[in-house]
């Protein structure tokens, strides 16, 4: 009976197991955890009514990740982390440092960066052609926006040490 | 007659521009087929943030009429649909430009979308203001049964799974009472400061449509891909005019059903195209040929997603539920420029809402004639860099994001939800229904907690009863549930087909 009730869980384990369906299960209980506290452990100064609405959410999506578990749904799709991680932490890198070295630099060593990384191999017969090329078109790629932007709409964007 | 009155103010030289400029960079946004008509308005709003409200609503909605059409040439001339919306003039434009017919098949579009588009407009000029009368009758429970309304149809249509996408609208919702909450006056969910101000509408926009799009052409960049076909053919504008406006029943089925299926919260000009396909093909008597490089297909096809365009408006203006997921977008835009849909839309911002759709008209005749002089010169169009779109595109967004209110954690927002929706795409879950759970979020938390307020004492504190008696209520409720219970049947057939 036991092993039965083992090789039966195992089973809909491997049938109905994915990391989606765990992070959203995962969510539900943060989620129910934070809006049900003052329900639990009741404060006098905090008024009921505040969590109210997202109780229901929560609620909510616990209910639907429940029955996320057990639908039977086409896999998902992989993912080519081979070629999206070094595109992915450009990115990062880009929004991190934007703050101390200004947007417009910052956009234009992504924009250079990102065509130089992302190159396909018939492109490059002459690496340092195909450089200056876009080194170029990213110098002025970033000033058109500066133009446009900056001194036409006024809009400044995050400014660092340089300009 | 109304919109007679307003129609001076669009032909101001700074209006046309904007439409002449829109219509111009919409075509080609469209025609990329890395980039859906969604994403180039989430992309363009915080832009229209510094100009006037109509100038900007004008753009936008150049914009939105420009992508859906531009998206037929990639259609046609890659076999790789532009947009959603352009799947079912794929399956005989592409076949025409194979036949080297490429001219013919792009100016059939063209003048096609222009038939259909107008017919939308019209549509929206004579709906719309019935509709805002009627939701004068809405009071608290009944707005936050639309605001339910509204993500529940989204999540069943636009999804394959009904859970997913009830999951995604909620996720949406839960984002929207991120913060501080001006009506209760509380900070909820802030985890880091960077969460004190909220996720804003705009910012949720380009992070949940244009980063995710980003992440796609990187992955994607070193797939094979079709190359574009040169626009070939011998056929002139005359000819291409004649023929269109020979297939009277292609036309009507097009735009009729394209109408239809805009004004139906939710269902975009995917839906519309392949419906209309469908049924076109069902009555003519070239049945054989469709799918071989049938004209009739795409006349039908293309007529239908941009007659969706105006009507998916009309739900939009009257009762703030987006008709397409491109209105959902346009929702944004008219939030933040403090236009409130609603009945009071033609009373308190009459003058802008009426410019607006009357620009609309005059978008449908730029198209043409920008569709028109572009279809010669569209293989080009198709040569910008998968590299330089991505980049381009990332830099754009950051630059949007930041703009809207000078916030650096703007930025962190967009890039965290946009990498999230990334990965959420990829097990099944879509965007959309999390736009519109951000969007009606408030509307249905503020009127949910005046109703039970209201209802309280109405009802001697059994507020429940306030939300679920009155015909306006149980209408909406049932809506809710017979769209829910649709969905999951369509589910079922679906996967065991």
């Amino acid at each position: 009976m036991f092993t039965l009730i083992v090789n039966l869980i195992k089973t809909s384990m491997n049938k109905y197991f994915k990391i989606s369906t765990l992070l959203v299960l995962v969510l539900a209980a943060i989620l129910l955890i934070i809006s049900f506290d003052e329900v639990i452990n009741p404060k006098p100064w905090v008024d009921n009514e505040d969590y109210l609405f997202p109780r229901f959410i929560a609620s909510g999506i616990a209910i639907l990740g429940v029955l996320l578990f057990f639908e039977q749904s086409e896999a998902e799709k992989s993912t080519n982390y081979k070629d999206l991680l070094p595109g992915l932490s450009l990115i990062i890198v880009y929004i991190l440092t934007m703050k101390f070295i200004g947007f417009y630099l910052a956009s234009m060593i992504l924009f250079f960066a990102g065509v130089m990384i992302y190159r396909k191999p018939e492109e490059s017969t002459n690496f340092w052609r195909v450089c200056i090329v876009r080194l170029s078109i990213a110098a002025l790629f970033t000033l058109t926006l500066y133009g446009l932007f900056t001194e036409m709409l006024h809009v400044h964007p995050p400014r660092g040490m340089f300009f | 007659m109304e919109f007679l009155d307003y129609f001076a103010n669009v032909f101001t030289a700074y209006h046309l521009a904007l439409l002449v400029g829109g219509t111009f960079v919409g075509i080609i946004l469209g025609a990329l087929p890395g980039l859906s008509p969604t994403m180039s308005v989430a992309l363009l709003i915080p832009f229209t943030f510094h100009m006037e409200p109509e100038s900007g609503l004008i753009l936008l909605g150049a914009m939105y009429t420009a992508t859906v059409a531009g998206g037929a040439i990639s259609a046609i001339l890659v076999n790789v649909p532009g947009a959603p919306a352009n799947i079912a003039t794929a399956m005989d434009g592409h076949k025409m430009a194979k036949q080297g017919k490429s001219k013919e098949a792009l100016h059939y579009c063209f003048i096609s979308s222009f038939v259909g588009g107008m017919f939308g407009v019209i549509i929206l000029i004579f709906f719309t203001p019935p509709l805002a009368e009627l939701s004068l009758k809405f009071g608290t429970t009944e707005l936050f049964w639309i605001a339910i309304l509204g993500i529940t149809i989204i999540a069943t249509i636009d999804s394959n799974s009904v859970v997913k996408g009830l999951l995604s609208g909620l996720f949406g919702l839960m984002l929207a009472t991120i913060g501080d909450n001006p009506v209760l006056g509380v900070e909820r969910f802030v985890f880091t400061e960077h969460l004190t101000g909220g996720v804003n509408i705009v910012v949720g926009l380009i992070g949940l449509f244009a980063m995710p799009q980003v992440l796609n052409l990187m992955e994607n960049y070193y797939n094979e891909k079709n190359t574009a076909l040169k626009p070939t053919g011998s056929s002139t504008l005359m000819n291409s005019f004649t023929y269109v406006f020979g297939r009277v029943k292609a036309l009507s089925i097009g735009s009729v059903i394209g109408a239809v299926i805009g004004i139906i919260p939710g269902a975009g000009g995917q839906i519309a195209g392949l419906v209309s396909y469908d049924q076109a093909k069902k009555v003519s008597e070239n049945r054989a040929n469709y799918g071989k490089g049938e004209p009739e297909g795409i006349v039908a096809a293309e007529s239908a997603n941009n007659s969706m365009v105006g009507p998916s408006l009309i739900p939009l203006l009257t009762l703030s539920i987006p008709g397409s997921p491109t209105a959902a977008v346009l929702l944004g835009g008219l939030l933040i420029h403090g236009i409130f849909p609603g009945h009071e839309i033609f009373e308190t911002n009459k003058e802008v809402i009426w410019t607006f759709i009357d620009s609309l008209i005059l978008a449908q005749v730029f198209m043409l004639i920008i569709g028109l002089f572009l279809s010669k010169h569209s293989a080009w169009i198709m040569r910008v860099p998968d590299n330089f779109m991505a980049v381009g595109i990332m830099v754009l967004a950051v630059f949007g994001t930041y703009s809207i209110g000078n916030s650096y954690s703007d930025v962190l927002i967009m890039v965290c939800l946009g990498t999230i929706m990334f990965f959420a795409s990829k097990a099944g879950f879509s965007a959309v229904p999390v736009v519109l759970g951000i969007i009606l979020g408030p509307i249905a938390e503020n009127n949910f907690l005046l109703g039970k307020l209201i209802g309280g004492a109405k009802f001697d504190g059994n507020w429940i009863l306030y939300f679920t008696t009155g015909t306006i209520n149980i209408t909406l409720i049932v809506i809710c549930i017979i769209s829910i219970a649709y969905g999951v049947y369509s589910n079922r057939k679906s996967n065991k087909n």
